[in-house]
């Protein structure tokens, strides 16, 4: 794997051209399902109908196409929030908990536990917020949870709602993640937005996300492998070519690295970074609010 | 280097400031204590145009793990932004750092010492996932914070008038290694992870730096080898005083400035030593020269003799 950690800054001559480019490159977002047009009001319907399809499914869906390299990106992704415990960590768009999971570990490792020194404020409770729009994914998420023991745990606390209208407090999170789930947002900015309100001051920002890639074969390579393999292997293993077309499409049509670092930068994070794993497939954008 | 390069190129009018202001591209920076340099210093190597709308910018990184130079312009921009100003991140990050150091003696050069001061100063723990190399961001910290109070302490008067050259370097090696004696229990963890692979550049530079700034201090005026002599057995003598520090119970650390006296005495010495032995070499040459040529004459002579006699 290749990684690359790059930031970017503005330009001021830049900025008009950008600024109007950007809103028509927001506007396509809100206004696109995958490849095809739709309206703006009814894009999240669709979205919610596609995961309601694929929510029992969708873990292995994942396995099955990266070839379980999803797994190594989350944990990457863990690793460069650097969980402590007392934490206040949202994940939004985080269903099934994969990455929720991921953090609780962390906290909870008996490393930590052997090297924790008594402090005050880590008497403070780890809580981390699972957030999903789709009750289907939360569900899911809850019996996994059964699963490992760990459904009247405190710590970890499953909520329904909307990522471009979180019921959060302002300044209340330390940490905000999203994995591979801005994509589905109509309003991109909006979402954003909203991170930046509940973060507290220090909080960090980290996006997982499949992204676009550069490298001239390789490129050509995973376009044949998103349009031919992926759709037939949902119709094979989750029943649901649709869906799965729709994902691939859905990724074309999402900024690439740079533009989704500026709509980062946009809202007011500071010191935003991405870096692509696998040349650009996925790419991980870190930002954090001061 | 910096700061006998500038020297020679600026002049005597040179004014002591912080060697860390200079305009200076430097691909592998250490992090820069921003609170010693004023706020107005721009770094002519960032050279980034100002937003007319004052719109929030994303910080620039050169592509470096330090990722220390991003926040040079945090002069001019709050000068000129119309939106309160903001706390640049790497104000926040020298700020969180210097909390922290309270904190090292207690939990180490750790992320908990980190957390621990990111909430003293009242930012999330978080950031401290974003520090780059995160318990080496702190000790390289600390290094650079040490160089600046010595240079403090060099400019505000250190009296080195009266000493010969040996113990002005012992004087101010002992001043440096004197700041560290507050985390000497935690020392041996800062060594080790200014060992690491990752770390060693920036940590062999931190130290070229402080060498060549007590050599510029002493006053040396060398160039070409020499200077890198110098430099090189400098080094050598810092780091195993430093080394024999840690283990060193006597009061006051007697024993280890004595060890540092004997050093650095014999690294004079052995400066000296060098001398004498390359004079040495040329008499022994010039003397078997000169017997050899001795001998060819006689040589010669015998057969000149014995030729005209033959010649009879």
């Amino acid at each position: 794997m290749a990684f690359r950690s790059i930031s970017r800054r503005f330009g001021s001559r830049l900025l008009t051209y950008r600024s109007s480019s950007l809103a028509s490159l927001l506007h396509s977002h809100a206004t696109s399902f995958g490849f095809q047009e739709v309206k703006e009001e009814e894009k999240s319907k669709l979205v919610g109908n596609v995961f309601t399809n694929v929510a029992s499914s969708y873990d292995i869906m994942n396995d099955v196409m990266s070839g379980g390299l999803h797994r190594l990106w989350k944990e990457r992704l863990v690793g460069k929030l650097s969980p402590f415990t007392g934490m206040k960590h949202l994940d939004v768009a985080g269903g099934t908990g994969d990455v929720a999971f991921r953090i609780f570990d962390a906290v909870n490792s008996v490393k930590r536990r052997a090297l924790r020194k008594v402090d005050e404020e880590s008497l403070e409770e780890t809580q981390i917020y699972v957030c999903d729009i789709n009750p289907n994914m939360l569900n899911v998420g809850k019996q996994r949870a059964a699963e490992r023991g760990l459904s009247d745990n405190k710590s970890l606390v499953w909520v329904e709602g909307d990522a471009e209208a979180l019921s959060f407090d302002d300044n209340s999170m330390d940490g905000y993640t999203i994995a591979f789930g801005i994509r589905n947002v109509t309003h991109i900015e909006k979402a954003l937005a909203e991170a930046y309100r509940v973060l507290k001051r220090g909080g960090r920002f980290l996006c997982l996300e499949l992204s676009h890639v550069d490298i001239p074969i390789f490129k050509d390579v995973y376009d044949l492998y998103s349009f031919k393999v992926i759709p037939n292997l949902g119709e094979l293993i989750a029943g649901d070519r649709d869906s799965y077309q729709y994902l691939v499409e859905s990724v074309r049509r999402f900024p690439p690295q740079e533009k989704f670092a500026t709509m980062i930068a946009d809202v007011g994070f500071e010191k935003v970074e991405y870096e692509n794993l696998v040349g650009g497939v996925v790419a991980i954008h870190s930002a954090i609010k001061l | 280097m910096y700061r006998t390069a500038a020297k020679r190129l600026l002049g005597a009018g040179f004014a002591t400031s912080r060697l860390l202001r200079l305009p200076k591209p430097r691909p592998t920076t250490t992090i820069i204590p921003y609170s010693y340099t004023s706020p107005l210093c721009t770094s002519s190597s960032m050279g980034h145009t100002e937003s007319p709308i004052g719109n929030q910018s994303v910080n620039l990184n050169q592509p470096d793990p330090t990722s220390s130079s991003t926040g040079t312009r945090e002069g001019t921009r709050r000068d000129e932004s119309s939106r309160k100003p903001r706390a640049e991140f790497q104000e926040e990050q020298a700020r969180v750092l210097a909390a922290s150091l309270r904190h090292v003696p207690r939990l180490g050069w750790t992320e908990e010492a980190m957390i621990a001061g990111s909430r003293e100063v009242g930012v999330s723990p978080s950031i401290v996932g974003s520090f780059s190399r995160k318990e080496a961001a702190l000790v390289e910290y600390f290094m650079d914070e040490c160089l600046q109070l010595l240079i403090d302490r060099v400019d505000s008067g250190l009296d080195l008038q009266n000493l010969i050259p040996s113990e002005r370097v012992s004087k101010l090696v002992r001043i440096r290694l004197e700041m560290q004696i507050p985390y000497m229990s935690k020392w041996p963890q800062a060594l080790s992870i200014q060992a690491h692979p990752a770390n060693v550049p920036t940590s062999f530079k931190q130290r070229a730096m402080l060498v060549d700034e007590i050599w510029h201090t002493v006053g040396d005026g060398s160039s070409d080898l020499d200077w890198y002599v110098k430099r090189t057995v400098l080094g050598g003598v810092y780091s195993t005083t430093e080394i024999y520090m840690l283990t060193d119970d006597s009061p006051e650390y007697r024993d280890t400035w004595a060890f540092l006296d004997d050093r650095v005495k014999d690294a004079f010495d052995l400066k000296k030593s060098i001398q004498e032995a390359k004079y040495f070499a040329q008499d022994i040459g010039a003397g078997v020269g000169k017997s050899f040529q001795g001998l060819m004459n006689g040589v010669m002579q015998t057969m000149s003799t014995r030729g005209r006699s033959s010649a009879f």
